[in-house]
């Protein structure tokens, strides 16, 4: 048995190229089965309904515009215009809906983007949002230029992202003192809690905005849920939010009028947390 | 042993036992192994996989499994006021994958590098933890220097007369004293009472130097001290250098010089390098070229063992009862020996328990039940063939040479499963070809293609995890 190390030298061994293991291949993050976006049964409901609602309508006014024609010109052509100016109304509410899951999509993506560590992909939903949001025109330049995903994201955070999420704490802090103050003059706790959710519902559709989004109802319910997620990652981290309630909760004036602050701290605490959250959740890309 | 130290060693372990409550721990992982061993690409392919774990690639399943899906991220710290140089991974693995491939050269200073891996909590009470201080951050701290300097580590221990008969009884025997034999000529002929005459000091260090240079470069011997004899550092060469062994019986003021050198090279190298990076750690590898030392021939495979031997020795030493009352002696330790791409499929579990034969021999306690004994590829850059050996068809692998940018296969011997009789031997000295890296992603987003470094590591830190 020959047992000496050697190395085989071929006479006719030209150079090669690099060996490829095929391992880029091996490592593929086994990707989760695509979820198949189904309509619930509710939603297809709704949906029927509001088929109904228009569909049944349309053809009622339909016959409507078509009798006042028969009734005179004049007529007509009015009961026309009001029936187009309904239902264009209609129409454009539908769109501003679809325009703002548009949006919340697109932020989505350049998440994802991010996440892969897909730089081309990054880039082009970041210069996106980059046109969309007013605080993000000054990097713009800056942010075209970024060579690599590391120095993006850096420019990001340094720059729009810290001036948003200083927004977005500033609004919480006016949401919050608002809700200390309701709770002192509101008089049943039930309404409290109605006049405290209401307000929340309004927190969040403003930090959306802060960040450039404009959600409808299916966007914001959207947006609501992912806050809802975000809260714990907040709630799990933050001393400044206890900072920030102390800072409201002893401002004399608010003081003065509230007396006992101890029931409206809470509510003011759950404002603060929310502005957070509703940041969080809308940001471009997953804070670390 | 300074008396403060257990006094600090039990703050470190309070320190540690906060944090683990915390969920924050710091793991210091002290990657040990001889020059040429392997750490630096180790510590390369470590943070490149792990990142890329981290992303989501399935570059350490073993890892993985071990964790049971519960990593959920992995970042580098980024840089804070550091006083040591960065350990710069990026750096390397771009090095490795450019075109053509450099593999990184000697490391010639201390490098260190933290990453930090996101876990969800396991336990009903890190859940309720996570509800009050977010997911589990363990910060794994990473060391890399030159292996030279790991040899003096079993001198600390030694005065200047001890040290000087170990090392001089060394070098008289077999092929060590070919290399050293105009060395011993220079100290044998030096009269007992010399006085301190810096030119016969600086001769006879250049002279035991180059000695050393010959053993480590053309031989494969490892056990030479001083390290910095061979590898000066970022700082360069030093007068505390300019000492080298001397015969007993000696007592002029040229021993008196020496000694004192002797001694602030120890305390300068204790300061610098092992009381703040080699002090306290929480797992250990140790990581060894076997094959290349089973290739270099009987007496440097010996000497390489008698080297491990000797630092397993010097690291026990300074975890004796207080290590364990201050909770700094729980330590795991892996050890593994590297580049094993350098043989084919068959013969891995063979170099594995070389391995083990190579560091249990002279350390047996060691060697616990549970301590994991692996052949690791950092980077596997060959594939298995078979090939023609005088008639006969052997095992053999395949990869693209460094030096001429062919594919060539290459056989590497037998491997033995202990170290071989004295037939073994006759093979004259052979050394390993260095390969190309395989077709790397330079933004290392895939990891590194490697060998059983997933399994090494669950071994090592699954359980943090
Ligand atoms: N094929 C193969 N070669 C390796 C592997 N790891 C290391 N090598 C080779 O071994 C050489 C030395 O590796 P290094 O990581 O630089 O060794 P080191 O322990 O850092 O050495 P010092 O810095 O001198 O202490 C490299 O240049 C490679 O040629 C491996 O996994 N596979
Ligand atoms: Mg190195």
């Amino acid at each position: 048995m020959p047992r000496g190390p050697r190395v085989l030298t071929e006479e006719a061994a030209r150079p090669a190229p690099r060996l490829d293991l095929g391992w880029d291949q091996a490592v593929v993050p086994v990707a989760p089965p695509p979820i198949s976006r189904r309509w619930s049964a509710p939603a297809l409901a709704a949906m029927g309904v509001l088929v109904l609602l228009l569909g049944l309508s349309a053809i009622d006014v339909a016959g409507f515009v078509a009798d006042q024609f028969a009734r005179g010109a004049p007529l007509g052509w009015l009961t026309l215009g009001v029936a187009a100016l309904g239902y264009g109304l209609i129409g454009w509410a539908g769109l501003r809906e679809l325009r703002g899951l548009a949006a919340l999509e697109s932020v989505e993506r350049g998440r994802e983007a991010v996440a892969r560590g897909d730089h081309a992909a990054a880039r082009r939903a970041v210069l996106d949002w980059a046109a969309r949001v007013p605080a993000a025109a000054p990097t713009l330049p800056a942010l075209k230029q970024a060579s690599d995903l590391p120095t993006l994201l850096a420019l990001l955070e340094a720059g729009p992202l810290a001036a948003l999420d200083r927004q977005a704490v500033a609004a919480g802090r006016a949401a919050a003192l608002q809700s200390l103050a309701a709770t002192a003059v509101v008089p049943s706790p039930a309404l409290d809690g109605l006049f405290i959710a209401w307000r929340g519902v309004r927190l969040v559709r403003e930090v959306a905005a802060i960040h450039g989004l404009r959600p409808g109802v299916a966007g914001t319910l959207k947006l609501l849920r992912r806050t809802l997620f975000e809260a714990g990652a907040v709630a799990a981290a933050d001393i400044a939010i206890n900072a920030a309630v102390t800072a409201v909760t002893t401002n004399p004036l608010v003081a003065s009028v509230v007396g006992d602050a101890a029931t409206g701290a809470v509510a003011a605490r759950r404002m603060l947390l929310l502005a957070r959250a509703a940041s969080r959740a809308c940001r471009i890309v997953t804070p670390r | 042993m300074p008396l403060l130290t257990p006094i600090e060693d039990a703050l470190a372990g309070m320190s540690d036992l906060a944090r683990a409550m915390a969920g924050r721990e710091r793991v210091r992982l002290a990657v040990t192994g001889l020059s040429r061993a392997g750490k630096t690409v180790f510590l390369t392919s470590v943070v490149a996989n792990l990142l890329a774990a981290g992303q989501g690639a399935r570059t350490l399943p073993a890892l993985e499994a071990a964790a049971g899906g519960r990593l959920r991220g992995v970042r580098l710290v980024p840089a804070g006021t550091e006083a040591t140089p960065r350990f710069d991974a990026p750096g390397h693995l771009a090095a490795l994958a450019a075109d053509p491939p450099r593999w990184p050269g000697r490391t010639e200073d201390l490098s260190t590098l933290e990453l930090e891996l996101t876990v969800s909590p396991a336990s009903w009470l890190g859940q309720a933890r996570g509800m009050v201080m977010g997911d589990r951050r363990v910060t794994l701290e990473l060391l890399d220097y030159p292996g030279e300097w790991l040899l003096d580590l079993p001198m600390l221990e030694q005065g200047f007369e001890e040290w000087s008969r170990e090392t001089l009884a060394r070098l008289r025997v077999g092929r060590r004293a070919e290399a050293a034999a105009e060395f011993l000529a220079f100290v044998d002929a030096l009269p007992p009472r010399a006085t301190a005459e810096e030119a016969l000091a600086r001769e006879g260090f250049r002279l035991y130097r180059a000695a050393l240079l010959r053993l480590r470069d053309e031989m494969g011997f490892r056990f030479l001290q001083p390290g910095r004899a061979l590898n000066p550092g970022p700082r360069g060469e030093a007068p505390l250098l300019w000492f080298f062994p001397l015969p007993e019986g000696h007592g002029g003021g040229l021993a008196d010089l020496l000694r004192r050198r002797h001694a602030a090279y120890l305390a300068d190298q204790r300061a610098a390098f092992f009381d703040p990076f080699f002090r306290r750690f929480h797992r250990q590898v140790v990581l060894v070229d076997a094959l290349g030392a089973l290739h270099a021939g009987e007496q440097a495979f010996d000497d390489t063992a008698e080297a491990l031997a000797a630092i397993a020795a010097a690291l026990r030493q300074g975890g004796g009862w207080m290590d364990l009352l201050t909770g700094q002696g729980v330590r795991r330790v892996g050890f593994a020996a590297t580049k094993a791409d350098h043989v084919p499929a068959r013969a891995r579990e063979a170099l594995a328990s070389l391995m083990g034969d190579l560091v249990g021999r002279q350390t047996p306690s060691v060697l616990g039940a549970e301590t994991p004994v692996r052949a690791i590829a950092a980077i596997r850059c060959t594939e298995d063939t078979s090939a023609l050996l005088e008639g006969r068809p052997v095992a053999a692998v395949r990869g693209v040479l460094m030096r001429d940018g062919r594919l060539t296969p290459v056989y590497p011997g037998e491997v033995p499963l202990r170290r071989p009789g004295p037939e073994f031997w006759d093979a004259p000295y052979f050394e390993m070809p260095a390969f190309q890296p395989p077709r790397l992603l330079g933004d290392g987003a895939a990891g590194i293609p490697h060998l059983g470094l997933d399994a090494l590591l669950a071994a090592l830190i699954g359980d943090l995890l």
